[in-house]
């Protein structure tokens, strides 16, 4: 139980952070206790390691706020072109389906009057009832209300009133 | 003196008209896409973050890649700097942070055996456990020695244990301070002291454990 104690001591604070009294207290008790003189040793140099170890230290070089700067813009430019990815990636769908859409109306401009079917001048003609054939062949179908040769005559020429004037 | 000098050169042209500008201005500067204000915090804090970042790396090269990883994040994370504490402890907050999450992302090493050990750290753990520091050795040499064994038997320890034990252990930083700089509660990071430094007693108890057989034998 007391051994437990002086090494929760070592333990709990850092080595050179002990008192004049509780070092004489450690030293004590490890005089007589094996496993706490390990423990001791084992703390003791452990702290100096630590010491040794935390006074290296390593100092900037010369260049070395050139390099930072270098590294940014390099960081700076991939961002940029990884900004302009992910822009065509997001716009991408878009563009892709915009292009297929034309693709698809220049498609239906230039072939597909090719690739219907001849259809005979009759059967258009009875499709489109005003056509001009229409029209030269439905000349019995004049009803009444079509003016007389003597009005049409009248209306180029004009009526002898006129002329007289 | 020639690194400082041409330090002077390569960051005189960069930030020299922002020099007397306060931090909180700077960040507003570099918010604003000022190149040059951002040149200047750089050359202002780098001897701070480079501190920071080599309590968790020794090599220069992982050093240097720590601290412009820190400084790019911070640049992008500038607009979270509202000057309401030094920009000096904003910055080493981001350090912390990165540093131990790039602590996480390494392989740990496995546990460290006293086969494992250069010749001058067996002869260093010898030295320390008969209770006097070798006088064959220059004191250079043994601080470099020190910190060799200290890196290792660190690196088998996880980055939370290591990150509080060089903190408060190493550069005897109290736990408030502690507890700001990882965003730990205090209850947190005096758990994890206590449990780190258990780790790093037993696993030192080990090394020295095998220090001792080999000594009979060598003798």
């Amino acid at each position: 139980m007391k051994d437990e104690h002086i090494i929760n001591m070592l333990e709990s604070a850092p080595f050179a952070s002990l008192t004049e009294r509780e070092l004489v207290v450690v030293t004590a008790h490890c005089a007589a206790c094996a496993t706490c003189q390990r423990a001791y040793e084992a703390a003791r140099i452990s702290a100096l390691l630590l010491k040794e170890r935390a006074s290296e230290r390593v100092e900037p070089s010369p260049f070395f706020q050139t390099r930072i700067l270098a590294a940014l813009r390099e960081r700076q430019a991939a961002n940029e072109a990884w900004s302009f990815v992910r822009l065509w990636k997001s716009a991408g769908a878009l563009v892709s389906s915009m292009a297929a859409l034309v693709a698809l109306l220049a498609g239906l401009t230039f072939l597909a009057p090719t690739t219907q079917p001849a259809m005979p001048q009759t059967v258009a003609s009875v499709s489109t009832p005003y056509s001009a054939e229409d029209v030269v062949l439905s000349q019995d179908d004049l009803s009444t209300e079509q003016m007389t040769d003597g009005q049409v005559l009248t209306t180029i020429y004009g009526t002898d009133d006129d002329q007289t004037r | 003196m020639i690194e400082s000098a041409a330090r002077k050169i390569s960051g005189a042209h960069l930030s020299g008209q922002h020099e007397q500008a306060s931090d909180l201005e700077l960040a507003r500067r570099a918010r604003g896409g000022d190149e040059s204000a951002f040149a200047e915090i750089v050359r202002r804090y780098s001897p701070r973050v480079f501190r920071v970042a080599s309590r968790f790396f020794r090599r220069r090269e992982q050093v240097e890649e720590a601290a412009q990883e820190v400084f790019l994040k911070a640049f992008t994370e500038l607009d979270s700097y509202e000057g309401r504490g030094s920009l000096e402890g904003w910055l080493t907050r981001i350090t912390t942070r990165t540093c131990l999450n790039l602590l996480r992302s390494m392989k740990r090493r496995p546990e460290l055996v006293i086969s494992e050990l250069a010749e001058n750290e067996s002869t260093w753990l010898d030295a320390h456990l008969a209770g006097a520091a070798t006088e064959r050795h220059e004191a250079a040499e043994r601080s470099l020695v020190a910190a060799d064994l200290a890196d290792r038997v660190l690196a088998t320890m996880s980055p939370d244990d290591r990150l509080v034990l060089t903190l408060i252990d190493g550069v005897e930083a109290s736990v408030k301070e502690a507890a700001e700089v990882t965003g730990w509660s205090e209850a947190k990071v005096k758990v994890q002291a206590f449990r780190a430094r258990r780790r790093m007693r037993e696993a030192l108890e080990k090394l020295l454990a095998g220090t001792r057989k080999r000594r009979p034998q060598e003798t």
